[in-house]
């Protein structure tokens, strides 16, 4: 998505918004809190992903809930930190799931997870599989590509235009699953940043009591969220 | 100046005399209040019943202890006393005890031998039994309790409290009241409350204040300090008179529901009455707990009224009380949920709310109310931020067999948030108590990783 000659972008609002309010010298809200700034995407020390890896993760996340539409994206709310640390976990390592044989890679979808690697095997195989695809199609590992490239290649990949081993069928549906999963969950898990998604959709968070608001008709809760280790917003 | 010399020395000889007597002549024992005929049997079962109402088996039991074989650490400003075995056994026991050895014990806190004990052993309050439950007491322990071979660490307190024939002065100070028991008079089931309170329940050891030489003030129940309201190791006893106390706030019925089930409309027990309700109330008769709490009701002087049954089975929806007057701006406050609101009220919303609602009244025999609840607003404050950082236990009991628990929140919030709660809950729906340090806070944190 570009912005148009003129029009203030989502970014350009966000950035005059911030300025104005270190300007104004305004104290938060006793609510509030002050989440402790995190390290850069950039300087994150990973986990599992390697160097490609975690570059690959940065452009598709960032494609698949861009910084440019109505909400945070995927990198302010530190959807690659979620996806790291969930494959260096024993999600990534599938634990606890059945793993036993028989895989049938031709299984209909339906008939659940048809592959001997976990997780996180199946991102290491799939990504430099994925990137040689683009390569190959667009001339560049998908990092490199445009955005047209990039959502044009990750279309494809969704559509199964890609061919990618049987073992590694479910990588498009673990991606984006994970995605929101990031984006989603609690911050605890190294996603949702400052609880912006939650902020954005209005979701009040581990708050759990409303017992006097199902019943009040077209007023909305005003109060932010609160996560489940006890961080406000 | 010789005579002078010689009026001196007398003295001082006239002074090591009566030393020597006060450590070495055997102090005079308490005669039975009352005599027992020669033939006298207790009811079957009579000794053990006493045994809970007296509540035993909280001191005398280690943890992960032999029942009354001794070994608890009890924490006095003193030094820590170490309770001793009281099964039959003769070597580590109380096996080669005579009773007239037993009741000096229970009632001038004197051992065989003529050690003097330390009064966490309650013989102020003890000494207001009757003679029969002291007998049938005795005649249990004997008779019905497993002698255990448990040689128990002796108790070491520093100097001066070392020096156990100083207990003789100080029981001159304390034991000014005379052994058994002397009815009030206002009916048969209150009298019967007051025995209980007074003797074998030994309330007042917490519940009413101490002395400047840390004996009970208020011991029976013609003393107007008697269940004033005491603390113990920074817990406040509330006090159970004056109007603004439980016994006056609630009704008999919820009384005796608190007492028995350790939970009723208003509250629930946990800390040392948690542990009271454990190991005593709740094996005591419906009657026995009915008439403690007749007797509370009716202590300063109201009419009570006192039901046939209390805590009835099948108890159906939990009801959820709105706010009261008192209550009612900080309702409205918290329902708004404006996000400008205090921080301690946020922090109320996002943590407590769920169980203690807005009203601040919780739901009856689940959720204590917070409202006008002695340990929110109590002096002390080490019990309101314990509860918050580690949560409670209320024991499940025979006739409410649900265990209650609440979590800690430790993790959750640091020291200055839980001083920004424990502060607002404080001044929240008409409560008004003073506010809570992050330093308060700190210190029982610390206290509680150190152990």
């Amino acid at each position: 998505m570009t912005d148009l000659p003129g029009y203030p972008s989502r970014r350009s609002f966000l950035k005059a918004t911030a300025a104005g309010a270190a300007l104004s010298g305004l104290a938060l809200p006793a609510s509030a809190q002050q989440t402790p700034k995190p390290v850069s995407l950039d300087d994150y020390q990973r986990e599992y992903l390697n160097a490609d890896e975690w570059a690959f993760i940065m452009a598709a996340t960032a494609r698949l809930i861009p910084s440019e539409g109505d909400g945070p994206g995927a990198l302010e709310a530190r959807v690659p930190v979620f996806i790291d640390r969930q494959l260096a976990s024993d999600y990534g390592t599938a634990d606890d799931w059945y793993m036993e044989g028989p895989h049938d890679a031709s299984a209909e979808p339906a008939r659940g997870w048809q592959t001997p690697l976990n997780p996180a095997e199946v991102y290491r195989q799939a990504i430099p599989a994925f990137n040689a695809w683009c390569q190959e199609t667009h001339g560049a590992a998908f990092a490199e590509l445009s955005p047209e490239q990039q959502d044009a290649s990750l279309t494809s990949l969704q559509n199964g235009d890609v061919a990618l081993a049987g073992e590694v069928r479910e990588f498009w549906g673990l991606l984006l699953s994970n995605t929101k999963e990031g984006y989603f969950a609690d911050p605890q898990y190294g996603g949702n940043h400052g609880m912006q998604s939650w902020v954005y959709i209005g979701f009040p968070g581990a708050r759990a009591a409303y017992r006097e608001w199902p019943e009040r008709h077209n007023v909305k809760y005003p109060l932010g969220p609160v996560s489940i280790s006890g961080e406000r917003a | 100046m010789k005579t002078f010399l010689r009026i001196i020395g007398g003295l001082a000889v006239l002074g090591v005399i009566a030393l020597l007597a006060f450590i070495f002549v055997p102090v005079q024992i308490s005669k039975p209040a009352q005599e027992l005929a020669a033939d006298w049997q207790p009811e079957p079962g009579q000794g053990e019943y006493v045994m809970h109402a007296s509540d035993c088996v909280a001191c005398h039991t280690a943890e992960g202890g032999e029942p009354l074989a001794g070994g608890r650490a009890i924490a006095s400003p003193m030094g820590t006393i170490w309770s001793t075995n009281i099964t039959p056994d003769a070597e580590t026991g109380i096996g080669e005890w005579s009773y007239d050895e037993f009741r000096a014990a229970m009632v001038d806190g004197i051992a065989k031998g003529g050690t003097h004990l330390y009064p966490a052993m309650p013989y102020e309050n003890y000494r207001l039994m009757k003679e029969e439950d002291i007998r049938a007491l005795y005649d249990y322990l004997m008779a019905e309790v497993e002698p255990v071979k448990n040689e128990v660490q002796e108790t070491q307190l520093k100097f001066p409290f070392n020096l156990r024939f100083g207990i003789r002065a100080w029981n001159w100070l304390a034991l000014t009241h005379d052994a058994g028991f002397n009815p009030v008079g206002t009916s048969d089931l209150q009298d019967r409350g007051q025995y209980l309170v007074e003797g074998p329940g030994h309330c007042a050891a917490c519940h009413s204040p101490r002395t400047p030489f840390m004996s009970q003030d208020g011991v029976t129940a013609d003393e107007d300090s008697f269940l004033a309201g005491g603390v113990i190791d920074g817990w406040n006893a509330p006090a159970l008179r004056g109007e603004d106390s439980a016994p006056q706030q609630w009704s008999v019925e919820q009384l005796a529901a608190y007492l028995a089930t350790g939970r009723n409309a208003h509250s629930t027990a946990n800390g040392e009455m948690g542990l009271v309700v454990e190991h005593s109330l709740q094996y005591l008769t419906d009657e026995d707990n009915l008439a403690m709490a007749a007797f509370l009701k009716g202590m300063d002087g109201a009419e009570v009224e006192a039901p046939e049954t209390f805590a009835a089975k099948g108890v159906g929806a939990i009801e959820i009380a709105g706010a009261d007057d008192a209550g009612e701006a900080t309702a409205s406050m918290l329902t708004e949920a404006n996000p400008d609101m205090p921080l301690g009220a946020r922090l109320y919303s996002d943590n407590c709310i769920g169980c203690h609602f807005a009203s601040g009244k919780g739901a009856a025999e689940i959720f204590p109310e917070l409202q006008d609840n002695h340990m929110v607003t109590g002096s002390e404050t080490k019990p309101l931020i314990s509860v918050i950082l580690n949560g409670a236990e209320v024991p499940g009991t025979a006739k409410r067999p649900m265990t209650l628990r609440m979590q800690g929140y430790a993790d959750r919030m640091s020291d200055e948030e839980v001083a920004e709660l424990a502060s607002w809950l404080r001044k929240a729906w008409g409560n008004d108590a003073g506010q809570v340090s992050a330093a308060e806070v700190a210190a029982v944190r610390n206290a509680d990783a150190s152990h």
